[in-house]
This record gives C-alpha cells, structure tokens and sequence, in this order.
C-alpha cells in the first residue's frame, strides 16, 4: 500500500477528533484522503475514506445514539480504528486489510434498525465519495466501479451538485453544440 | 450506411429517471436511423438496474425500448465484435496513459466509454451522446482535463500531448442538445412555454453536465 504513511497519519487525527467528538474534524479529514483515492483508486484507501466519513455521519447524528446496542457498536468502531493504526504501525498491511474488513462485520453482526441506518449511512457515503472523485476529473463509469455503486446513484447525486458548472467542463460554446445536433437530426 | 447515433449509459439513464423515454422514441422516428448502445451500455442500463428495487422501474421501461428496437446493439459482424474489443482495450489504454502524477498515470476512463467510443470508430459514425464530464472534455478539450486534474488533485501533471489527437474526431452531444431538439421539433406533449427550461434543468439534476450559463443560453436560442 503506497499511501501507507499518509492513511496512518489520517487515521491519527480520526482518533484524535474521535475524543472529542469532533464530527467536522473527522469530516473534513476523509475528505484530504479523497485526493489519493482519486490518483491511485487503491481499495483500502477507498474503503478508509467510506469509513471516515460514516463515523462522521453516525457522530454528527444524535439520534443513532439513542439505539439500542449504539455504545456497544461505537466501542467496537473505535477500538477498530486503533486496531488499523497499530496495524499500519507495524507494517502489517495484511492485519490493517483483516481490520477494514472486521469494520464491515462491525456493522453486519448489528441487529434492527440501528444495522438498517449504519448501512444506510454507508451506502450514502459511497455515494458521496463517488460524486467526490467524479468531481476530481475521473469517469462516472470508472467512479462507480470504484465505489461499488451503480451510475444510476451516481448521476441522481452529482447531478445535485454544483459539478456541471465548473468552467473547464465547458469545452465548446453552446451554440455550435446544438448546430452539431440539429446537423445529426437534419 | 445507414444513419447511427451512438448512446452511453448516461443519457438513457437521464431521460428514464426523467420519466421522459417517450421523447427518446420520438426523436428515433424523426432521426430516420439507428440509436445504438454497446453491450456494456446494455448492461448498466437495463441488466444492473433490474436487480436495483429502487431503478426497476426505468430498467423495465429501457427494457421495453430495447425489446421494441427503439435502441439496440449494433449488428456487428464476428470480425467487427473482434475488432470493437481490441479497439476498446486500446482506448481504454490510451486514454488512462495520457496524464501522469510524478507517481502513476491517472485511470480516467472505463471500458463501457471506451466502447462507446470504439463502436462509433468501427461504424464510422462520430457522433455518440455522453452525459458524463470526463470523456466529452477528453474528446474535445484534453488541456482542460489536465487543469481540472492539477487543481482537483493538488499535483502537477504531466500530459502526454501525442495522445490528444487520438480523440478528436469525436463529435459529442448530451441529453440535453436531444431535449432541445426535441422542443424544436415540437415532440413534448406539453406545451407549455416553460417545458424546454424544466426539461433542461430536470436532465441536469439527473447527472448531464451542463452548467446553468449554457441552459440559459439554450433557452434563448
């Protein structure tokens, strides 16, 4: 994993804004990551920005917290964040691999509805990461492979953003666009 | 030859999540050719979603307009299909070789565009229409993409320029230049005077980029 020592440093800053709850901090910090898993759309620094980025959802949201089993789920979230610290620390980028892993078992060991939102939250974060990278100049089509979700999802959320608009996405004047259609339609 | 109009993914999924297909079977009579998709396309469009609860229903009804021909695969021969694949890997190839961090090269595309791009090559028919932001400013302005890229990612690029004319053949509409046709042509059932603006805003909000400058520069065509 080339990008070993910045995801280990990140992870750091989770841990410490995880202290204090510090849900913008974290927000913010899967968002730096973005730029790498734009270059090099390595799976496990893809799945550290999705799981960053949920644990800011899940922290910002103070209803989650009055879920059954929510302190249980929070205790083993961090601890699992720790755990991949140590594991980076080491060098043992197998162990870090087995630790994103047990971060989906985390989840998939919940019961009711708090195992209903997490997952919903997740899938949302996929979602907002892929409209993140596409933002980054990446295909929509290779975007979605990379996050796993379908360009359905993809287009219905960056279509929400301000991605269209950006000038260097205008790469013709308008109106020789349309002659180019009503030429095709002639 | 017979007429074609090359569609990705994107464009079909817009006009589905638009409820608008029926003015995609209009324009095909007026068109007087084909409006073709790759297998890939094929896939994202119809196979993938009718497994999604949520897109079924556009699936089905993409489904319904590939059943009645409205959109199809190419009718290619053995020797074409070869040849489409090759094509593909090597668009694919050149393109995700065509800026490079100080590191690696950047993977831009996907070999659903990339076929996109291949089928139109193999029928010789240069026009497609693409939704999606990378490989129309690929085709039509590569120099942009390798702006976006050194703003987006905070590094330098470096650009291998040679690969640039690779793409510019192409000729690359959006969902939207189809509305406006569309509107021209006096396909929308309603006819109301603000129809051609909620068409326009209601496929950008679905995932064609188009800036709000150029929709207003469309209404005022």
């Amino acid at each position: 994993m080339e990008e070993k020592e910045h995801i280990l440093k990140v992870l750091k800053k989770v841990k410490q804004a995880l202290e204090t709850k510090n849900y913008i901090k974290i927000k913010h910090l899967s968002n730096k990551i973005i730029h790498n898993a734009s270059i090099h759309q390595d799976p496990d620094v893809i799945a550290i920005t999705v799981i960053i980025y949920s644990l800011s959802k899940l922290i910002e949201r103070e209803s989650y917290k009055e879920e059954e089993n929510w302190d249980k789920f929070y205790k083993n979230y961090f601890q699992n964040i720790n755990n991949m610290i140590i594991s980076l620390e080491k060098n043992n980028i197998e162990k870090f691999r087995n630790e994103v892993d047990a971060n989906r078992k985390i989840i998939n060991k919940l019961s009711g509805d708090l195992k209903n939102y997490i997952k919903q939250v997740f899938r949302r974060a996929k979602i907002n990461k892929a409209s993140r990278i596409y933002e980054h100049g990446i295909s929509m089509e290779k975007t979605a492979k990379i996050l796993g979700i379908s360009i359905w999802e993809l287009a219905e959320y960056s279509g929400k953003t301000r991605i269209g608009d950006v000038n260097l996405g205008v790469t013709m004047p308008i109106r020789q666009r349309i002659k180019q259609a009503e030429e095709i339609f002639q | 030859m017979k007429k074609s109009l090359i569609f990705d993914a994107g464009p079909l999924i817009n006009f589905a999540m638009n409820g608008s297909l029926h003015i995609l079977e209009k324009l095909k009579k007026e068109f007087n050719g084909d409006f073709l998709i790759t297998k890939e396309v094929k896939k994202e469009i119809i196979d993938t979603p009718l497994g999604i609860k949520r897109f079924e229903l556009e699936a089905l009804q993409l489904k319904s307009l590939y059943d009645r021909g409205i959109i199809k695969l190419a009718d290619l021969t053995p020797q074409q299909v070869n040849e489409l694949r090759k094509k593909r890997d090597k668009i694919t190839n050149i393109a995700n070789t065509t800026f490079k961090t100080k590191k690696r090269y950047v993977h831009l595309i996907d070999k659903g565009e990339s076929a996109v791009l291949a089928l139109s090559s193999i029928l010789k028919s240069q026009n497609i229409v693409i939704d999606e932001r990378t490989t129309r400013i690929l085709c039509e302005n590569p120099e942009n993409l390798k702006k976006l890229f050194e703003k987006k990612l905070h590094t330098s690029i470096t650009a291998n320029k040679k690969n640039y004319s690779y793409f510019k053949d192409y000729k690359v509409i959006r969902s939207t230049e189809l509305a406006y046709i569309a509107y021209k042509k006096g396909l929308f059932d309603i006819k109301d005077p603000r129809i051609l603006e909620a068409a326009l805003y209601g496929l950008k909000y679905k995932g064609c980029s188009i800036s709000e400058a150029e929709i207003e520069e469309v209404k005022n065509s």
